[in-house]
């Protein structure tokens, strides 16, 4: 085991996929030269050189078009949206292109690609560069979507999600890069995309989460603990597919759910987990699935406003306690 | 054949239920036309049930402290002790049984139960998922089960027989505040069909039953429309989030009523409240009475708004009742216990020293009402007590000359409590002179 930064497990990871696969290559803006603005790609450049990691102009719509036929030719393209703020105009690569090719030619062809992008609000960015589009991209079958919290999934399912044949929206959260945890040594540890953990165990309520939510979602069964509630939160990881039987194993147990997303309401992920629960966990349920996401507006500037708007661990708090009262 | 006892009229037209302050007899007492019986709670007023022919009491249905329906049988008086068959079709026991009844409080209780059970059988029961699967695998009838959740909907914990363990907190929340309800405020109407309306808004960590008697010398020629605020009386509890929020909530409940030319009559809270109603709906006031109207200034009696909202026993109560009035006889026992049956509930206290922090934060009163009041069109007067602890009766030297000032020497915070001819005297003459 090593500490690392999220960041930095992101790094290694596609150190070690590039090292191991020639036909893995980088590109995007700013992630050569400059490293990323989030440094996750910091010193490949000069490792692999700028045929391996491409400094791209500024067009993401043409970016993912790009991966799609970069991954239709052979190589496994990792590319980088900056901010998933900008997915919208990736979507057409997405929804026309990579999540339908492998059908229309009747499975002659893979779309190897990954997206990685971050999002998620908290430190002021505003309307345009603190958005959860999660639902967005989940929206589309033939796309996987990952969303690790921690820096040893983050490592692991990004390995998962390099070598997978399909393409995958590989989701990061802003907030998370500095955050540190111990990383599993070894070029070969995968995480495996589709399956759930259970971060902390607890028997009254379930309440499930990815990215940055499993933090707030960890600190709310803490709250909860002090009232005697004993909180199991399980973190998705993957967001599609669903780790179906992770959440029937919990709400069998605990018969209460508190779903929980960074993403707006309406429509959003939380909403498809409701009712993903709701078929399939009814007669388990003894309270309405509750909820907890960003409100159907857009994210203040305003650092207090921005806070009051976000999901954090006490709305998650209340929603269980509501759920359990 | 045993004489039945009720509270009859006493109890009064509009009340659902009374709370049993004491009984002066037991069973097997013998006892003379005009003995009193008991002592029961009416609209916060004590009052004695006396026997209405001579006899023996053969049979108590109702324990002190308990709250009874407003037409239940109390108790009946017979030939003799044996004697305990009485008519009415819907006796709740009949015959010689009843003498050796080992728990006749029962009896009321589950008479009280009967209409919404009743109900409760021809309509659709409200039950989780989960809980329906654990009844139905353990033969449970869930038309017998009591739902214990706020939400009212049966949970797997009430279906005996499920396994499931509850949390420690169960519901509700302990350490924070009970969920938000829904619905509207509860306004309850009495008296008169026609003439001009009275609408009254009572203060905080009060209700709609403090009116009495002044609401009841208004029914005989208005029809009387007392609100409970939000976290009071029998309305919806719900965090009010400030005192914008809690003025939308009474001008809705208001505006849902449709009343046109209204006499409103505010209570201190609730004072500010018929202040900002009159300064939004200035055309459907006929007249305004404020007694010891809050939102005139910053001042407020914090000990007081925390204290009384806190207040988990009669005594505590008692002691911040003798706050609100100068007159400290006024807060006897019974009175205490009265205004305690109706804060019984740990949610609804729980709920109001939330709304008192929210209205009141760091013992001020955040809300300025002043220049609504210089705004006010419709004749308006301000009764206030010299001796009010709890708010300051100089703010009412702030008004416009047109608005009659009526300062009362020996007065507390409740002058329709403590001067209640006056204020009744001031209030009707300020509805005739519209």
């Amino acid at each position: 085991m090593t500490v690392m930064r999220y960041a930095e497990a992101l790094n290694a990871a596609l150190r070690e996929e590039m090292q191991r696969d020639p036909s893995v290559f980088l590109f995007g803006e700013d992630i050569g030269r400059y490293g990323g603005v989030f440094k996750v790609s910091k010193g490949l450049r000069d490792e692999f050189g700028d045929a391996r990691v491409r400094d791209t102009p500024i067009s993401e719509q043409a970016l993912t078009a790009m991966a799609v036929t970069a991954a239709m030719s052979g190589t496994r393209p990792v590319l980088e949206i900056m901010y998933a703020d900008f997915l919208p105009l990736s979507l057409d690569a997405l929804v026309n292109q990579a999540s339908v090719f492998t059908y229309l030619w009747e499975g002659q062809v893979d779309i190897p690609f990954v997206l990685r992008t971050q999002g998620g609000g908290g430190v002021g960015t505003g309307a345009q560069h603190a958005k959860s589009l999660d639902a967005m991209v989940c929206h589309i079958p033939g796309i996987k979507v990952v969303a690790p919290a921690t820096p040893a999934d983050a490592k692991g399912l990004l390995k998962s999600a390099i070598r997978d044949r399909q393409p995958v929206v590989f989701l990061e959260h802003k907030l998370l890069y500095n955050t540190r945890g111990e990383v599993p040594d070894g070029d070969d540890v995968l995480v495996p995309i589709g399956k759930a953990k259970t971060v902390v165990e607890g028997k009254h309520v379930s309440i499930f989460a990815s990215s940055k939510m499993v933090i707030e979602a960890e600190n709310a069964a803490k709250l909860l603990a002090k009232d005697g509630v004993e909180a199991e939160v399980i973190d998705l990881r993957t967001l599609r597919p669903l780790d179906l039987d992770a959440i029937r194993r919990s709400i069998a147990k605990t018969n209460h759910a508190v779903v929980v997303n960074e993403g707006w309401t309406f429509c959003g992920y939380a909403s498809e987990l409701s009712a993903t629960i709701m078929e399939h966990c009814f007669d388990d349920l003894d309270a309405p699935v509750a909820r907890v996401a960003m409100p159907d507006m857009a994210i203040p500037y305003s650092e207090p406003l921005e806070m009051a708007v976000l999901p954090n661990a006490v709305k998650i708090a209340a929603a269980a306690k509501k759920a359990l009262a | 054949m045993a004489t039945p006892i009720t509270a009859g009229a006493v109890a009064g037209e509009y009340m659902e239920t009374f709370v049993i302050v004491e009984w002066r007899v037991g069973v097997g007492d013998t006892v003379a036309e005009g003995d009193v019986l008991l002592t029961i709670e009416t609209a916060k007023a004590a009052v004695d049930i006396e026997a209405p022919s001579a006899g023996v009491v053969s049979a108590i249905f109702a324990e002190a402290d308990s709250e009874v329906p407003a037409a239940a049988v109390l108790c009946l008086i017979g030939k003799d002790s044996s004697d305990v068959g009485y008519d009415g079709d819907d006796a709740p026991v009949k015959g010689s049984s009843l003498s050796s009844a080992p728990a006749p409080a029962m009896m009321v209780a589950e008479r009280a139960a009967e209409a919404p059970r009743a109900a409760a059988l021809s309509a659709r029961i409200i039950a989780s998922p989960a809980a329906r699967r654990a009844a139905s695998a353990a033969g449970v009838d869930l038309r017998a089960v009591r739902a214990s959740s706020p939400s009212g909907r049966i949970k797997l914990r009430d279906v005996s027989g499920a396994s499931q363990s509850v949390p420690a907190f169960a519901a509700p929340v302990s350490a924070g505040l009970p969920a938000d309800e829904n619905g509207p405020l509860e306004v309850h109407r009495s008296g008169a069909k026609g003439g001009t309306p009275v609408f009254m808004i009572h203060g905080f960590a009060s209700d709609s039953l403090s009116w009495y008697p002044l609401d009841r010398q208004l029914a005989k020629d208005h029809p009387v429309y007392r609100l409970d605020l939000p976290n009071h009386g029998t309305s919806p509890k719900r965090q009010i989030g400030s005192f914008a929020n809690l003025v939308r909530e009474v001008r809705d409940a208001f505006d849902t009523l449709g009343l046109d030319g209204a006499h409103v009559i505010g209570h201190s809270l609730g004072g500010a409240l018929a202040l900002a109603l009159a300064d939004t709906r200035p055309r459907k006031l006929a007249s305004l009475t404020l007694f010891a109207p809050g939102g005139l200034g910053p001042k407020v009696n914090g000990d007081f708004i925390s204290g009384i909202a806190r207040a988990s026993r009669p005594d505590s109560l008692a002691a911040w009742l003798k706050v609100m009035v100068h007159d400290q006889k006024l807060i006897d026992p019974a009175f205490a216990n009265a205004a305690f049956a109706a804060r019984a509930d740990g949610n609804l206290r729980a709920a109001q020293s939330h709304m008192g922090e929210t209205l009141f934060a760091d013992g001020t009163q955040s809300f300025d009402l002043v220049a609504a009041l210089h705004r006010l069109e419709c004749p308006t007067r301000i009764i206030w007590g010299r001796k009010d602890r709890v708010l300051d009766w100089h703010d009412a030297l702030q008004a416009p000359g047109h608005v009659g000032l009526h300062f009362l020497p020996d007065v507390g915070h409740v002058p329709q409590l403590e001067a209640p001819d006056l204020s009744l005297g001031i209030i009707s003459a300020l509805i005739k002179s519209v």
